[in-house]
């Protein structure tokens, strides 16, 4: 009963992405594929400044836009969860989460609208005086934090919420009756036990981030490149196969790194 | 560390539904008050307003003389040990248990000793580096009790603490619980709705039911000499027989019966029935018998009401033949007025 | 503390409803331009993407691809589930983490190697490859789902069936699939939910039929416009409308 799901999990994913590793061993000599067995492709992608450049753009954003959106998240779930009456929580989840039901394409678009020289943001904040002409944020590095930390927020509130409310309400009640002051029950007792959701979370956010195209295309524009649009770049203006998966390849080593790195918080089962 | 508590009149309502009517209770300092009763009788509310965790409707709750009625937990003489134990998973026994004196700025040093001390108590001094999930339910009871006592109540609050256990280990801990509880001298107020285990460590048991006190008393009083109808069925297994005054007697289905003249229902344990001492409860044939080790557990068809069963528990060795007639004898009677029904 | 709650709460949402609600404002609006000022309400860019050929086409392209993917996923998922819940073998542990493994990988990963891999093969980019693709990225979502479904209470029952004589099929048509019915019910729901979504392997494998998505995006290439935030618009309410639906009847049964 298993063997469909098996051969079909080969066929499509195993020989494919074995095929790519081999196909990254390749290289290009005019437009055509020449099969081969050397690192040359890894090799440039550590020497041409515009490819390296490519992995520390990914990483950067990727950091800074799973750090934010723990940070931003966790007091909403926790709000959510313990704040808003009980009889208003789903409503509040339904509405924190409200924008996944758009097209993720789409999503990027609409912050494209917001934050555009005459958007909403700029008219609003030069129409109050705060600024005297608009600045430039599309297309910079801030548009897609900003549009990667709208999607990740309403993630993170979800599997923090999901993970908030499984707790035991007696572990709050048993450290205020011992003692605790509300911001020490938070900080001793119910931040550390949402720890494995957090960082499940959290790799989820950073697995999804650092390989998503449309984001970066459509806020951060063509100024720097992420992993991704650099891959991208290589199928579509050469149809170079052979680089776009050699950096494939070290984007598949990155996110084995960071699972790596925090796979003693995480319990993937849970997913 | 212990003081008395004095519930003065407390209400409670959760919206339309009242879970407490007017309750009045008087906790000396140092006693072991169980507070029993099937789930929904509001053992559960009185324990979270003594500790708390619910400010009542209406009435007081003193401790130690002082009115604590609006006093959040923290700021209280009381802890409370859960039904969950709700022991942090993320710190190891000895910060568990040091978490109490760690939140009213104890030293890492004396709150460590003060953590081993109250772990040596319970009897898992050298697990104090463990971790909750790696002990056995009995041993995280223990745990609970002991950061619960660390920080030296005067009123320790325990609700339904040994419902995760099975019953050995269950009746064990009520031992310990006892012992702990005599050593230490904090007035203990227990929630349970395992009537055995109420009278097995309570100095006091409050039988309660609907939101109100049942019975008040010692363990033999509640069993022996119960006061409503709910109460006698609670405590265990009651034979009864309803009686109207007659003479110096009674009148009964089963005949006149030679005890004090009452109206109501005459409750008999099944251990007060015998086949010889006390007053005759007349002629009757063995219908049934069990073995049950301490004691038989019969079932008897009086000559006189056939369409009744009485069960009795005859010692060891001692029961009649299947079909054999015998005369009955019960001790101990207990006649309830029938509005206590 | 209780100020502050609300005051942050108020902060959040208006950032995450912000787009959306821009979103769908602007999508009535009487101009070339989605931006302030507002100029008036009208309809006209709805009617224009209703009667957009390419646009209706794609919309029943990802249907048709999200239907028959995620029904493809579903079935696979079920039944490796069923079977790995069935024996520890000692191999499950490795068969359970190759059918889960797609699910860490990036969508972009997955869409290249079947991209090669498809044009070695001679396999068209259409919207069979594209399924194909989809079913890879949902299988592990519905394997890991219903693999999860599965306690011990099931495994008994299970059990029980095979004891009484059921042959396979019987145990996992009269018994696995009405007992896993809500667990059958969310993965299908997520699986079609992604693959409707999907933007990367559609791009990479369609050429002339291409889906929702990746029609939207060939739209954005030509500007901001209000017609771009209608169907965005659309899009959203229309799934806005579904997931009440399925909370208000299916789901809320579930909960409780």
């Amino acid at each position: 009963m298993v063997a469909p799901a098996l051969l079909w999990t080969l066929a499509f994913f195993v020989v494919p992405f074995a095929a790519m590793v081999m196909m990254s061993l390749a290289h290009m000599e005019g437009r055509d594929i020449v099969q081969g067995h050397d690192l040359g492709n890894y090799l440039k992608i550590f020497t041409d400044p515009s490819l390296r450049r490519g992995i520390f753009v990914s990483l950067e954003i990727t950091v800074v836009v799973t750090l934010i959106s723990v940070l931003l998240a966790w007091p909403l779930a926790w709000i959510i969860a313990t704040r808003v009456p009980p009889r208003w929580r789903r409503i509040a989840l339904l509405l924190a989460v409200l924008p996944f039901w758009t097209s993720y394409v789409v999503r990027s678009y609409s912050w494209a609208l917001v934050l555009g020289e005459k958007g909403v943001v700029m008219n609003a904040l030069v129409g109050l005086g705060l600024l005297a002409e608009p600045v430039q944020i599309m297309a910079t590095r801030a548009a897609t934090i900003i549009g990667f930390v709208h999607f990740f927020v309403m993630l993170l509130t979800l599997t923090i919420y999901s993970n908030l409310v499984q707790l035991s309400p007696n572990y709050a009640r048993a450290a205020e009756d011992l003692g605790a002051s509300r911001w020490q029950v938070i900080r001793l007792v119910i931040l550390p036990l949402t720890l494995p959701g957090v960082m499940t979370g959290a790799f989820l956010t950073f697995v999804l981030c650092i390989g998503d195209y449309i984001t970066p295309q459509i806020l951060g524009g063509n100024n720097e490149l992420s992993l991704p649009q650099l891959i991208m770049l290589q199928l579509g203006r050469r149809g170079d196969f052979p680089m776009a998966s050699a950096l494939s390849v070290v984007l598949m080593v990155i996110v084995t790194l960071a699972y790596a790195g925090c796979a003693r918080w995480l319990k993937m089962e849970r997913l | 560390m212990t003081a008395d508590v004095h519930i003065k009149a407390v209400e409670h309502r959760f919206n339309s539904f009242t879970a407490l009517h007017r309750v009045d209770l008087q906790i000396a300092a140092g006693e072991f008050i169980v507070l029993l009763g099937p789930s929904g009788c509001g053992k559960t509310t009185l324990l979270s307003i003594i500790g708390g965790f619910l400010t009542p409707s209406e009435g007081q709750v003193l401790i130690g003389g002082r009115d604590m009625t609006h006093v959040a937990p923290k700021d209280r003489p009381t802890t409370t040990m859960f039904q969950d134990y709700a022991l942090f998973p993320h710190m190891s026994l000895r910060d568990n248990v040091g978490f109490g004196l760690r939140m009213r700025g104890v030293g890492r040093a004396a709150r460590n000793a003060k953590a081993l001390e109250m772990l040596e108590m319970v009897g898992l001094a050298d697990k104090a580096a463990r971790r909750p999930h790696e002990l056995s339910g009995g041993q995280r009871q223990r745990v609970a009790l002991a950061r619960a006592l660390a920080v030296e109540p005067d009123v320790l609050l325990l609700d339904e603490p040994l419902g995760a256990l099975d019953l050995k280990l269950r009746r064990q801990m009520q031992e310990e619980l006892k012992a702990i509880q005599r050593r230490v001298g904090t007035t203990f107020v227990h929630v349970t709705h395992d009537q055995e285990e109420a009278m097995a460590i309570a100095d006091r048991i409050v039988v309660m039911n609907h939101g109100k006190v049942e019975h008040c008393g010692t363990p033999e009083e509640v069993y022996l000499r119960p006061r409503t109808m709910f109460s006698a069925d609670f405590m265990g297994e009651t034979n009864r027989v309803p009686v109207t005054p007659s003479g110096s007697g009674v009148n009964s289905p089963l005949g006149p019966l030679a005890i004090a003249p009452a109206k109501g229902m005459l409750c008999l344990r099944p251990e007060s029935l015998g086949l010889a001492e006390g007053f005759s409860l007349g002629r009757a044939t063995l219908v049934e018998a069990a073995f049950y080790g301490s004691y038989h557990r019969c079932h008897f068809r009086p000559l006189a009401a056939p369409d009744m069963l009485l069960t009795a528990h005859l010692p060891q060795g001692a029961h009649p033949g299947f079909g054999e007639e015998v005369e009955l004898f019960g001790r101990n009677p207990v006649v309830l007025a029938p509005e206590a029904a | 503390m209780r100020i502050l709650s609300w005051a942050y709460l108020l902060a959040l949402f208006a950032f995450i409803l912000l787009p959306v609600v821009t979103l769908v404002i602007f999508s009535f609006q009487d101009g070339r331009l989605p931006v302030p000022p507002f100029k008036g309400a009208t309809l006209d860019w709805y009617r224009e993407i209703l009667t957009d050929r390419a646009l209706m086409e794609a919309l029943g392209n990802s249907l048709i691809v999200a239907l028959l993917s995620s029904l493809v996923a579903l079935v696979l998922g079920f039944l490796a589930a069923s079977g790995l819940a069935r024996v520890l073998l000692p191999g499950t542990v490795v068969m359970r983490g190759l059918l889960i493994a797609p699910m860490t990988v990036s969508y972009l990963i997955i869409a290249l190697g079947l991209l090669q891999m498809f044009n070695k093969v001679g396999i068209r980019p259409s919207l069979l490859a594209t399924g194909i693709g989809h079913v890879v990225i949902n299988l592990p979502l519905c394997f890991a789902i219903l693999y999860a479904a599965i306690g011990e209470h099931q495994k008994s029952a299970l059990k029980a069936a095979r004891d009484l004589g059921a042959k396979e099929w019987q145990v996992l048509w009269f018994v696995a699939a009405p007992m896993l019915t809500p667990g059958l019910a969310a993965a299908f729901f997520l699986a079609f939910t992604f693959s409707w979504d999907e933007f990367i392997i559609a791009f990479l494998l369609t050429r002339f039929d291409v889906t929702l998505p990746v029609e939207i995006w060939s739209m954005l290439r030509s500007g901001l416009s209000p017609a771009t935030n209608a169907v965005g618009s659309l899009v959203f309410l229309v799934s806005v409308i579904v997931v009440v639906a399925l909370e208000l009847t299916l789901f809320r049964k579930g909960s409780k």
